[in-house]
């Protein structure tokens, strides 16, 4: 308690337990859990809520791994479609071979990330360039600025998105 | 060309290169040359952090248990990084300012050593919990043949450019005569000296802070030394800001964007380039093997650091548009990455008074109710 050591003391006293004021099988029903976090979204009256995380965070996988789960994964809200025009999925092909397939993802690192495809990376915000790489071919959008310095024909993955297929060494 | 502190010459700024042109006056910012600058200053500013808020309590009871092999580990990378700010807290300023062109420039350099100021003042704030007496440690920075000796490699090409420097703005160009000595001043000598020194620096905070990282990263993925880990973090942080805006510069000079005798001094200069790049990195190999000299420590030892050193050596020279010194490709501790991550460090300073959103802090209080269901 704070300030609690600055109260005079008078005497030795001997350390009482403090009455407690809920039963442990009353605290176990009164008292939210607050271990477990639920998330719910409201779908609308035809889709019920559901729960998307029941376990608390620091026992699920390593977040790397959470990441990528969420990456390429669609959100619950999907992509407003309009008439005659096309999604943003765009493949994305290494010149060893490996191939990706960009659509959900927030940046072009995390859906390479997702797909197994592991990119060197620090700051993720580009500003440290750890994850400059070749474009050989196609476009990308930046959805920040980057800070870090890149050459005309390389892209920071971290902050940036496909704006046409492409080819990267 | 004689330093003025507000140069009152009518000039046209976009026509002045970074260095080497008029003096700076008026320190505005409504339009930029380089709008990089401006931005590295944002965002730098954005970063702030003070030692203070990491709450380093824990640390001091995982430093009596460490052994003793670990303690030299630990007690040296912090004396070596000690020296790397000391030096970066002031000479950039020393250096770069009185040549200044550029406002935006001139304030990034400021803000940049401004925050090694504060680095430094987080070495004090970990040695002050880790040690009864400081003194010990930082006394010993001066003294300690093998930090001396970093010391000497960090700091000839600053005090090789400001020695020249300070004739050039006191005298100007020319062959003077100073006590005897016959000191010949050229802009073009000055200009190379100038990128060497900048080179010097990126291979500073590009890879001889990432050698003690390594190890400050290492003790932390054992559950030790966390705080410490978090205060490295936050530094680690803002130097790949600062490494950034030394490729930026070096990389304007050798393009020829701004000053066109730069492009063909860093032309020139190619190879001095590739070998401060290659002894810097056998000077950090050497600083391992005095780090694991006693034994090594779980997770990392000195066949490991060497390769990461080369390893990175790569990474940074690549993005000065070299090629690999070294052989090694891959990166062997492929686990730094997670801690060299800016994503998991939160920073709002105010929300600094509640332990629960202190800046990477570990609640180390205890209160009587955390008993409350004990029974004895």
């Amino acid at each position: 308690m704070p300030g609690a050591g600055k109260t005079p003391r008078v005497g030795r006293r001997r350390w009482v337990k403090p009455k407690t004021i809920y039963s442990p099988a009353q605290t176990e029903l009164d008292l939210p859990d607050t271990n477990h976090t639920q998330i719910t979204f409201d779908f609308g009256d035809d889709v019920p809520s559901r729960p998307l995380r029941t376990k608390p965070v620091s026992e699920d996988v390593e977040q790397g791994d959470l990441f990528g789960f969420m990456a390429e994964s669609p959100e619950p809200t999907p992509q407003i479609e309009f008439d005659g025009m096309q999604k943003p999925v765009f493949e994305v092909q290494f010149s060893d071979g490996r191939t990706a397939r960009f659509q959900h993802a927030n940046t072009l690192l995390e859906s390479l990330e997702s797909q197994d495809i592991h990119i060197e990376y620090q700051c993720r915000e580009g500003y440290c360039g750890s994850c400059r790489t070749r474009l050989l071919e196609g476009e990308v959008h930046y959805i920040e600025e980057p800070m870090a310095w890149i050459d005309d024909d390389e892209i920071l993955p971290c902050c940036c998105i496909p704006k046409s297929p492409l080819h990267l060494q | 060309m004689a330093y003025t502190t507000f140069n009152r010459n009518d000039f046209d700024t976009f026509a002045q290169p970074m260095f080497f042109g008029e003096p700076v006056n008026v320190a505005r910012y409504d339009q930029q040359k380089h709008k990089i600058f401006e931005n590295l200053i944002e965002k730098q500013l954005s970063f702030f952090w003070r030692p203070e808020e990491v709450d380093l309590t824990n640390d001091r009871k995982d430093f009596i248990d460490l052994p003793e092999h670990e303690k030299h580990i630990f007690v040296s990378n912090l004396k070596y990084q000690t020296l790397l700010d000391s030096v970066q807290g002031r000479s950039p300023n020393v250096a770069l300012l009185p040549v200044v062109s550029l406002p935006e420039l001139e304030t990034w350099i400021e803000t940049w050593s401004f925050s090694e100021t504060i680095h430094s003042r987080s070495y004090t704030h970990i040695v002050r919990n880790i040690v009864p007496n400081p003194a010990v440690v930082f006394d010993d920075i001066t003294k300690n043949e093998h930090i001396v000796r970093r010391a000497i490699s960090v700091t000839e090409y600053y005090d090789s450019f400001i020695h020249l420097a300070n004739y050039y703005t006191q005298l100007g160009e020319g062959t003077h005569t100073i006590n005897g000595e016959t000191v010949e001043v050229t802009l073009r000598e000055l200009k190379r000296r100038m990128y060497l020194m900048l080179v010097s620096v990126n291979v500073l905070e590009a890879i001889r802070f990432y050698v003690s990282f390594a190890c400050s990263f290492a003790f932390a993925e054992r559950a030790k030394m966390e705080g410490n880990a978090k205060i490295i973090k936050l530094i680690a942080r803002d130097e790949a800001l600062h490494l950034t805006g030394t490729q930026h510069m070096l990389q304007i000079m050798a393009r020829g964007k701004d000053d066109p005798d730069f492009a063909v001094i860093a032309e020139e200069c190619r190879d001095d380039v590739v070998r401060i790049f290659r002894e810097a990195a056998e000077q950090e190999k050497g600083w391992a093997e005095y780090l694991f000299k006693d034994g090594s420590m779980i997770g990392l030892n000195k066949d490991i650091l060497c390769k990461y050193v080369e390893y990175i050596t790569n990474q940074r020279i690549g993005a000065l548009g070299f090629d690999p010194v070294f052989e090694s490709r891959n990166n062997p501790l492929p686990w730094i990455n997670a801690w060299l991550n800016s994503d998991n460090v939160q920073v709002a300073p105010q929300e600094a008074e509640i332990s629960s959103y202190l800046v990477g802090a570990i609640d180390s209080e205890v209160d009587t109710a955390d008993f409350g269901d004990f029974d004895l």
